[in-house]
């Protein structure tokens, strides 16, 4: 069995790692809207999913002002929408192959609770963004890179995600950039493959060349609903005169 | 060994859905509701009767399970798959699932002991219609109901396919 606790979750939101400061966060919903319909012969009344709601319900943190680290300077703001991601590493940190929950979520809410001892906040988040235009019903991925630097590109068959079998059902991706090392731009994207040796772009699957002036950042890139993902994924990037970028990458299939 | 009858414990209840791939995969739980039909009432009643009377309906039947958070690959029914692992690739979709849930008795559940579901033959068959993680408790929570037009789930002896 490959089961967990929450100490092995992380959450980041745009472009910040906030799980040294977020004690649990969650419901993590996917519901789909039923009606029950019968017809005057069935045997059993019956349903057909309807629009899903996706949403990673409450943040429960502590109140820490810290410039770039802190819950209070980072989520204080809320009628925004933030892009969040959490991956749930399995009795360890998160690594490559984990699951993912994401999507973009507005914040309704950041309440302070000067607690006898503790200060702490909760932070609510609503549904997706309407306005986002998510053309996907699923808000489980695959984890393609945890959170860490990566200085060159890509060129391992290792640490590659195997889907079993090639989708045509598109798909989209979530990268979170914390950091970088000098000036420039970085590219996150993810390259595909038939048999887990030659690798080629994923076509559409990618961040574009993102300044370092923006990072922090974090942000979702959609697929076309038909587009080809074949069986084995993995992680690239491209730097011109930066020398390091930290970040995360996770892709759910369509 | 053979069938036993009597009383039981649920260290031996089992519950076995259809993955995205139509293969009958056994997830661990901790909870399960709504195993059987349950029929509304029609209250018939006329003011000339003597006796409040009610005539049932088409009945309902809504599962919903919960269980620990797990990322086990696919393995053979009877064999725990990763509730993650079946779960997510099986929410919102429209094709009908076989399920089976399984009282063993006071042993491994065997043919001619109790179980209750449906195999799946369009329409026939339930439709995965939430998928609900806490992650702060390490468990998810899922629902069932059958699809349009399907017949209706029963209790029985022998193994859904």
């Amino acid at each position: 069995m490959t089961r967990t606790v929450s100490k092995y979750m992380r959450v980041y939101a745009g472009g910040y790692d906030i799980s040294g400061n977020t004690r649990s966060i969650g419901p993590l919903t996917w519901t789909f809207e039923e009606e029950s319909m019968t017809c005057l012969n069935w045997p059993v009344a019956g349903t057909l999913p309807g629009k899903a709601t996706m949403g990673c319900g409450t943040l429960n943190g502590l109140f820490d002002s810290t410039a770039i680290t802190g819950l209070h300077a980072l989520q204080s703001t809320s009628g925004v929408t933030r892009d969040v991601m959490i991956p749930i590493g399995m009795s360890a940190a998160p690594t490559y192959g984990n699951p993912v929950y994401m999507g973009q979520f507005p914040q309704t809410g950041y309440m302070v609770e000067p607690g006898e001892i503790m200060s702490t906040v909760s932070i609510t988040f609503s549904s997706n963004d309407v306005s986002k235009g998510l053309k996907y019903d699923k808000p489980w991925g695959v984890l393609l890179h945890p959170l860490g630097a990566e200085t060159e590109a890509n060129t391992n068959e290792t640490n590659v995600h195997n889907n079993g079998t090639g989708t045509t059902a598109g798909g989209y991706l979530m990268y979170q950039i914390t950091a970088v090392a000098g000036t420039g731009n970085a590219t996150i994207s993810i390259d595909d493959s038939e048999d887990g040796e030659t690798y080629g772009a994923l076509s559409g699957a990618t961040s574009g060349a993102i300044a370092h002036t923006a990072i922090p950042c974090a942000g979702i890139v959609q697929l076309a609903t038909n587009a080809t993902v074949k069986q084995y994924l993995r992680f690239q990037v491209a730097l011109d005169t930066i020398t390091s970028v930290t970040f995360a990458l996770a892709f759910v299939r369509g | 060994m053979t069938a036993n009858t009597g009383r039981t414990t649920s260290n031996w209840v089992s519950f076995n859905v259809h993955d995205s791939s139509g293969t009958l995969r056994t997830i661990p739980v901790d909870s399960i509701n709504g195993v059987g039909l349950t029929y509304p009432e029609l209250d018939l009643t006329a003011f000339q009767d003597k006796v409040r009377g009610v005539l049932p309906e088409t009945p309902d039947c809504t599962i919903t399970i919960t269980g620990p958070f797990d990322t086990t690959t696919a393995q053979a029914v009877g064999t725990l798959s990763g509730s993650h692992t079946v779960l997510s690739a099986i929410a919102g979709g429209v094709t009908p699932l076989s399920l089976d849930v399984q009282m063993g008795i006071r042993h491994a559940w065997e043919s001619g002991e109790p179980q209750f579901g449906l195999t799946a033959s369009t329409p026939t068959g339930f439709l995965c219609l939430e998928y609900t993680v806490d992650p702060s408790a390490g468990k998810y929570s899922a629902k069932f109901r059958c699809n349009p037009g399907s017949d209706a789930p029963a209790w029985g002896t022998t193994a859904e396919t």
